[in-house]
């Protein structure tokens, strides 16, 4: 099966495939009450179950753990960084223009937290544990997306 | 009626493969894997389950794309959406349940056909919550990981650069570890700091290859070798899709692990195992995985690692093969390399890193973003 195999590379040959596809992403129950209250009322929304009285954030519409329902509860949104990186590449790991520093932040009065970005903070100026509060896009910008948080700074 | 692994073959590893395509690599374990185990595809094998993600192949309905090189066209064929060693526990079932006598666990890696490796683990990142967020390469994802345990528990950066060290100079005497290098702890902790705190040496880069197994009842196995391989227990588990309820601690190791021990009977794994390949696609994870594995204890495992007990002449030896780290990331064939050297070293067939052992312990992680995993128990 195996006894002649391709030697010379200029015979070799590949060929660069794409293909376009495009996606909605439905928020659902529990995003559209969370991207709706935060975009018209700068407001964050988390989800409490009815039966363990765990505390989601993100929210969602049932609690994973009793696998029942959730009610929805208002929450500051700000929090501490519980960890945190410094990353200098960008998604073809080239060097980014400048390095952005990712946490994941346990909010306040809830059991979840929220994988953003940190600004207005130099790097070694990060520490674990550090309160931080959310930056809002204008309002007239928002979209009802993740991204209408740009980023935590501390508070 | 006990399930052995009777024929092993492999292709690879390496940096890239220009003159294959990923299914002619597949052929070549798979042609080398029935040659060991002694038998006819086309004849003697009743099941295949292969192991594959779309996203890293470029196509949809991988499954359709299986049978014909690894000799199972109008045969019962598998994909299984997942690493290597949750096939061998698929397999594992169908002979236990008497489907087969003898069942075949595929997986490849042919990842330098992916230009946007990035883009493609963004694409598995939740769209809603997490995949917008910044523009850096998804391996933050693992740094936020890594950040959480070297804090919890006290890792310096040192002890983190021993894992390195060791398993790129064990990659040294695999002849098949394209990322093999005579690196000191000097030498890693001068590697750039592009996610702080995780070096770029710290990242496994990406390998080529394809792994085969042959797995058979214990009937058929003492007929076809005398040196049957047994699989003694799997194991498999997932934590959660959303990250605020992952454990970031390596939860679905613990646990896969946990189901894999009870099914071989091992109630003591830091004395009953012998050797241990674990996932180090990231350095720390080897750190994550040996506790989650219950071969070392929290906060004990840097100093071991410092005094050389998990190194070839140590008291346990964990990616003698060179890791993932020495041989290069092969995706959803992760835990197929892992398996391969349990297996060869069960054998006595590892050559220059040949160890004395009876009974090893393989176990893959589903990479970024996942928290889930799974784990196989060779013994002999």
């Amino acid at each position: 099966m195996f006894n002649e195999k391709i030697i010379d590379p200029a015979e070799l040959r590949h060929w660069g495939g794409k293909i376009e596809l495009y996606w909605i992403y439905t928020s659902g129950e529990a995003g559209d009450r969370f991207f709706k209250a935060l975009k018209d009322e700068d407001k964050f929304i988390a989800a409490k179950c009815k039966k363990c009285g765990k505390v989601f954030f993100p929210p969602r519409m049932y609690c994973e753990f009793d696998f029942s329902e959730t009610e929805y509860v208002e929450v500051s949104g700000e929090g501490c960084v519980r960890a945190f990186t410094v990353a200098k590449l960008d998604k073809n790991e080239k060097p980014l223009e400048k390095p952005e520093i990712y946490a994941i932040i346990d909010i306040d009065g809830t059991d979840g937290c929220m994988i953003h970005l940190l600004r207005e903070v130099e790097p070694e100026e990060v520490q674990i544990g550090m309160k931080v509060k959310p930056v809002l896009k204008d309002k007239a910008e928002r979209e009802g997306k993740i991204t209408d948080i740009l980023y935590f700074k501390p508070s | 009626m006990r399930v052995a692994v009777v024929g092993v073959g492999y292709s690879g590893f390496n940096a890239n493969t220009p003159d294959l395509n990923w299914k002619e690599i597949t052929l070549e374990a798979a042609a080398r894997a029935y040659d060991d185990a002694g038998i006819n595809p086309r004849k003697d094998v009743d099941s295949i389950v292969t192991c594959a993600e779309d996203i890293w192949e470029g196509f949809a309905i991988f499954d359709e794309f299986v049978p014909d090189q690894l000799g199972g066209v109008l045969k019962p064929t598998c994909t299984v959406c997942a690493d290597f060693l949750f096939g061998i526990a698929t397999a594992y079932m169908q002979i236990k349940s008497e489907l087969a006598d003898i069942a075949v666990v595929e997986a490849h890696s042919k990842a330098s056909d992916i230009l946007t490796f990035g883009e493609t683990i963004k694409f598995a990142m939740d769209p809603i919550w997490l995949r917008e967020i910044g523009s850096a390469h998804p391996y933050y994802f693992a740094a936020l990981e890594m950040s959480q345990y070297i804090n919890e528990c006290c890792i310096t950066e040192e002890q983190i650069a021993e894992v390195v060290v060791k398993n790129k100079n064990n990659a040294l005497k695999n002849s098949s570890a394209p990322y093999g290098s005579k690196v000191t702890v000097e030498d890693v902790l001068n590697s750039p700091m592009v996610f702080d705190p995780m070096r770029k040496i710290e990242i496994a880069p990406r390998a080529d290859g394809a792994i085969v197994f042959v797995l058979a009842n214990e009937d058929v196995a003492k007929d076809l070798t005398d040196t049957p391989i047994w699989v003694k227990g799997v194991g498999w588990w997932s934590e959660t899709s959303n990250y605020d309820t992952m454990s970031f601690n390596a939860v679905y190791a613990y646990k896969a692990a946990k189901m894999a021990y009870k099914l071989a009977g091992i109630t003591n794994p830091a004395k009953e195992v012998d050797i241990a390949e674990v996932d180090d696609r990231f350095a720390f994870k080897e750190f994550q995985h040996l506790e989650a594995l219950q071969l070392s204890k929290r906060f004990e495992t840097g100093t071991l690692m410092r005094e050389g007990y998990f190194a070839k002449d140590g008291e346990l030896p964990v990616n003698l093969s060179g890791g993932s780290l020495g041989i290069g990331n092969l995706l959803e064939a992760t835990g197929g390399q892992k398996a391969l050297e349990v297996v060869l070293q069960l054998r006595g067939l590892a050559g220059r890193r040949q160890v004395e052992a009876e009974t090893g312990v393989a176990q893959a992680w589903r990479y970024i973003p996942t928290a889930s995993g799974a784990v196989a128990v060779f013994g002999v």
